[in-house]
């Protein structure tokens, strides 16, 4: 799930790298707010343990084996800020050191995997972790990798790369069983780890998380609106990414000699800078919705 | 670890490894914007690219074969979607998947051979990424290869105690859940120790580098230099 460089087309790269700079930075000084510096560490070696986990394999039969890939795990042991954190932390380590993810894609995995993901991960254990605790701590690690993976294809065929339908619903079907046996993971985990120490995996906060709890159901929407509309109407995402000006197929298909170079450039530029203003925009207002529901209820 | 090879790659020195971080970070950048807007059959503009990746390869002394076949780990992945765009009958699309993917690759891969990762870090801090960020990036390199040890050491215990293939696979899934715990468990409590050593040796909050970053005249010719060729080679 991780998208290399230049799988995307430049105004889907470039306006998820506009969105993650910032909701990343929202995520820091949230969790700066009641992090103390002895916790910097412990989110480092826990990202160090989150890619050491991929060492121990889950036997999930027919010969096949998984492993865990921790979005919701995190979330529930640590927060969901500093565990968005320690997902954007181990996506640039794996982009930089191991080229696993491109760099200019870095604002794409991040949105999908350390953003969307932990946040979906944590959702159902935030609405019912208290009373429900099994079921929502196995439903944040299906949705985690459920969102994670759908956004992927969603942004991939946005930006125009053309798959046929049967292969969006296999690839759909395998996300689906991938989410549900991270949920599987991610809750034997737990158990195992509540009999080690019940104290590792707390109860929700309930106090300080409206603004969270909007911005993550949200991303769970997002997530299973782009999950629908991928496995109902593939090719209306790829026209969407059309008339939004996201996909460069037509930059393809038109040699560069029949343009002057001016031209080409502003069209170009004109198309890049429409589709990041509308992601923008929509970034924009739902941020301000979730930060307006937050005080209300807050107040 | 495959990374290890890479990290001595880094250590070495070459006009290229002694460049500032930051200097390398701006032209990795605009290489990567330049390459992702460059069409896949503008042909001219690509090979200038791979020469300069090339050339940068050489002048840093590194082996060619290496890093040319390292880079290659990209290829599974872009040649299933490049053999899928080409059946779809979009075949500029499909090579431009392989050839520029491999290429940012390369690109990537060099720079981070010739620059040792603190001082990566430490450049990307200089140029705005958050400390905290950066900090964690650390701990979390610093503290990969030792976690990831003890990973091989638990499924090796777990492999001599029950690693007969019959075993339920219910029981060897528990197994796998408990030694996942048990390696939580042991990453929890070795932060909380390093913490604490950390504070005993008056760490304040940022590790040092053994020496300061530094972007001197030659490191600004440099970004200067391939940066005006990315553009020139982008626009041609």
């Amino acid at each position: 799930m991780h998208i290399p460089d230049n799988f995307l087309s430049t105004p889907v790269w470039a306006s998820l790298d506009a969105i993650s700079i910032p909701a990343v930075g929202w995520m820091i000084k949230r969790a700066g707010r009641d992090l103390p510096d002895s916790r910097i560490p412990l989110l480092g070696v826990m990202g160090a343990f989150v890619f050491a986990a991929q060492m121990i394999n889950f036997p999930v039969g027919a010969g096949t084996s998984g492993h865990l890939v921790g979005g919701a795990l995190l979330a529930c042991a640590l927060g969901p800020a500093p565990a968005v954190l320690v997902m954007t932390t181990i996506l640039i380590i794996q982009a930089f050191v191991f080229q696993d993810g491109g760099v200019l894609a870095l604002g794409a995995n991040v949105f999908n995997m350390a953003v969307a993901g932990v946040l979906a991960g944590y959702w159902p254990f935030q609405l019912w972790g208290a009373a429900r605790r099994s079921a929502a701590i196995f439903a944040g690690g299906f949705l985690s990798v459920l969102v994670s993976g759908s956004l992927a294809l969603a942004e991939l065929l946005i930006s125009g790369v053309r798959m046929p339908r049967l292969l969006v619903f296999i690839s759909l079907g395998l996300f689906a069983v991938n989410a549900a046996i991270e949920g599987a993971i991610t809750i034997s985990v737990v158990q195992a780890l509540d009999k080690l120490n019940p104290g590792f995996v707390q109860k929700p906060a309930r106090s300080n998380s409206r603004v969270l709890i909007a911005v993550s159901t949200a991303g769970v929407l997002l997530g299973i609106v782009g999950f629908l509309l991928a496995s109902g109407a593939p090719d209306a995402i790829q026209s969407l990414g059309q008339t939004l000006g996201m996909s460069t197929k037509a930059n393809f298909q038109t040699p560069m000699a029949n343009y002057s170079v001016g031209n080409f450039e502003s069209a170009w530029l004109r198309r890049a800078a429409a589709g990041l203003t509308g992601l923008l925009l929509i970034c924009g207002l739902c941020v301000a919705g979730a930060r307006m529901i937050g005080r209300r209820r807050s107040a | 670890m495959h990374h290890v090879l890479v990290d001595q790659w880094s250590q070495r020195s070459s006009p290229l490894h002694a460049r500032d971080p930051r200097a390398k970070i701006l032209v990795l950048l605009v290489f990567l914007v330049a390459l992702a807007t460059t069409a896949p059959n503008a042909f001219p503009s690509l090979v200038i690219y791979a020469a300069l990746l090339i050339s940068g390869i050489l002048i840093a002394g590194l082996p060619p074969g290496g890093m040319l076949l390292r880079s290659m780990a990209i290829l599974p992945f872009s040649l299933i979607f490049g053999l899928i765009t080409l059946l779809a009958g979009d075949r500029w699309r499909a090579l431009g998947l392989v050839e520029k993917s491999y290429l940012s690759t390369l690109a990537v891969l060099l720079v981070v051979a010739t620059t040792p990762l603190p001082r990566l870090l430490g450049g990307l801090e200089a140029s705005g990424m958050p400390r905290l960020l950066v900090l964690m990036a650390q701990f979390l390199y610093r503290y990969l290869f030792v976690i990831a040890e003890q990973a091989q050491h638990i499924r090796l215990a777990a492999a001599c105690r029950a690693g007969i293939s019959r075993t339920h696979r219910q029981a060897k899934f528990r197994a796998a859940a408990g030694a996942l715990a048990v390696l939580f468990a042991r990453s929890y409590y070795r932060a909380e120790g390093i913490h604490r050593a950390m504070m005993s040796r008056s760490f304040r909050g940022r590790f040092a580098l053994l020496n300061p970053l530094r972007f001197g005249w030659m490191d600004g010719y440099f970004a200067a230099g391939v940066v005006a060729l990315l553009i020139l080679a982008r626009v041609q």
